[in-house]
């Protein structure tokens, strides 16, 4: 079932209601942000730890990379510096790291929400990508049923609801 | 909003006043027994007060110029350690009877032999430089009254003319800041070792007053809060706190980094001078120490969210800020001046003195007016602050 809603306040009293009487809520369209709606929805999620594990494993890659380069397989002697010249292996591994956290993090995300290019796009209502608000909500849970949910959203100021 | 008053405990008080005679007895004392050193820890103490008092004033710019509206109902706290500018503008300009102990350029038996202090002595000479300390510290107390005073206006007029005027103030404080500071930082520690030069100093020196500065803040706001102050402080502000901490030491340590690095590449010298002095053991140690306390300790500590936002993880961090800065400065003036890396009772003494007198002044200056801005437009913004 889909509820479309004018505005934010409307939305957000029916995303309560909604959730208070047991249903599954499926997922909540809106313009920007809410932060209602983010915390209400308990979605957590553990992408900025992988980002971190990708930062460090980069991190040690690139200067091990560098290491091994520079010191162990081929050795050379610039203005009797040592081999391995630590300070400035630094910032080739500042911008690398940055680089391959950007990337992994993106392919995480896009393999976890099984996004790719060229995927048609799944969209609950077309207006959802406009100015209103929508909550979708799953029909297969055992507390759904229509006519009373359908009358709780009308009466928390949903325009319209299919 | 109701108006509250900050009534310092007199404990308290008694406290910074018992701090402050610490600090004059062991002035006393060192000053007798070894001047130099004793005019050492003048400059580093002053520095590193007067660094948090510009650190905060800008602080409070930075709030008006980018009109941010978590932070209206703790401006009252920066402006408070703003109020210390004129108390170091008096220290600063005692310091010019202790130039010969601290500045090799003030010499004149150098001043006849060495080439490179003759070409810059018609910048480098006591009288120039008075007159500097005097601009720049008129400007400084000039602007932070003037922003202080539309503050308190605002407290009782209310309306939004005084907000347009204190932002307006704040552009011309942060222009005249930048130029002010960064000559100020130049004279002030990188002519201890007149032979160097750095085109990174100042910035790098202006960061972290920054971050100190912040820093300090921050601990004054969680101090009030556990004394039933300020009461809608919520995890939110301290987030945001946090955000200034976390991206100063980042900065911080952008700055020491590129400065080093290239120095360090470039192996010139003249330029490897600085780094060399400091590269045997007691100044070494405090070079990574100072890397440690004032980068990868904020950075890996404040990065998480939950300690981003819990003063549990806070305080202990800007309790190692503050130590990393004595660090900094010790590390720059030492070698400069004392040459061996003294430090005992007397380096205690003189910090816990100026912490002392510098705690007084925010007290005080807390107490002279509302505690939060009442009339500020942004103030029921910054109340309801929540991300």
């Amino acid at each position: 079932m889909t509820g479309v809603f004018d505005n934010e306040f409307d939305l957000v009293k029916a995303f309560e209601k909604v959730k208070a009487s047991g249903v599954q809520i499926e997922e909540v369209y809106t313009p920007y942000p809410i932060h209602e709606i983010l915390e209400g929805m308990g979605k957590k999620t553990r992408i900025t730890h992988a980002a971190f594990f990708y930062g460090l494993f980069g991190a040690l890659a690139v200067l091990g990379g560098m290491y091994y380069a520079a010191v162990i397989s081929w050795p050379l002697n610039f203005g009797g510096k040592p081999f391995n010249t630590f300070p400035s292996f630094l910032v080739v591994t500042i911008v690398a790291t940055i680089l391959i956290i950007t990337l992994a993090t993106l392919f995480t995300f896009s393999a976890r929400a099984q996004i790719f290019p060229g995927k048609a796009a799944k969209i609950a209502d077309p207006r959802a990508t406009d100015n209103k608000f929508v909550i979708v909500i799953n029909s297969e849970t055992p507390e759904f049923e229509a006519t009373s949910l359908e009358k709780l959203l009308k009466e928390n100021g949903a325009s319209e609801v299919y | 909003m109701t108006e509250e008053r900050f009534v310092a405990p007199k404990n308290l008080k008694y406290f910074t006043y018992a701090l402050i005679t610490i600090g004059v007895i062991s002035f006393a004392i060192g000053f007798f027994t070894d001047p130099q050193r004793t005019w050492a820890n003048y400059l580093l103490n002053n520095f590193y007060f007067v660094s948090l008092a510009i650190g905060a004033a800008f602080f409070i710019s930075i709030q008006y110029i980018a009109q941010a509206g978590w932070s209206a109902a703790f401006k009252r706290i920066p402006e408070a350690m703003a109020a210390y500018i004129p108390f170091a503008a008096v220290f600063f300009l005692i310091l010019l009877i202790g130039v010969h102990s601290l500045y090799e350029w003030s010499h004149q038996e150098t001043l006849a032999t060495d080439r490179l202090i003759q070409h810059k002595a018609p910048f480098l000479n006591t009288p120039f430089l008075a007159v500097r300390l005097v601009i720049f510290f008129s400007l400084w107390i000039l602007l932070t009254k003037l922003m202080r005073q539309t503050s308190l206006k605002e407290d009782i007029e209310g309306g939004l003319a005084h907000f347009h005027r204190s932002e307006k103030l704040s552009k011309i404080f942060i222009f005249i800041v930048a130029v002010s500071f960064s000559v100020f930082a130049i004279d002030m520690l990188m002519s201890l070792e007149v032979h160097w030069f750095s085109t990174l100093f100042a910035a790098k020196t202006f960061i972290s007053a920054f971050l100190h500065g912040s820093a300090i803040i921050t601990l004054i706001v969680i101090l009030l809060h556990r004394n039933g102050h300020l009461n809608m402080l919520n995890r939110s502000h301290l987030h945001d706190f946090t955000r200034y901490m976390f991206m100063l030491a980042i900065v911080w340590g952008y700055f020491t980094f590129a400065q080093f690095m290239l120095i360090w590449y470039g192996n010139i010298p003249e330029e490897t001078a600085f780094y060399v002095h400091r590269w045997h053991s007691p100044y070494q140690f405090l070079f990574y120490a100072s890397i440690v306390l004032n980068w990868l300790i904020p950075f890996l500590l404040l990065m998480p969210r939950k300690t981003s936002r819990s003063k549990l993880a806070m305080i202990p961090v800007i309790v190692l800020l503050m130590i990393g800065y004595y660090i900094e400065l010790y590390y720059e003036i030492w070698p400069a001046t004392v040459h061996d890396a003294k430090f005992g009772l007397l380096e205690i003494g003189t910090f816990l003195g100026y912490a002392g007198l510098f705690s007084l002044v925010v007290i005080n200056y807390l107490g002279k007016a509302n505690l939060v801005p009442v009339k500020h437009p942004y103030l029921e913004e910054s109340m309801q602050h929540h991300f």
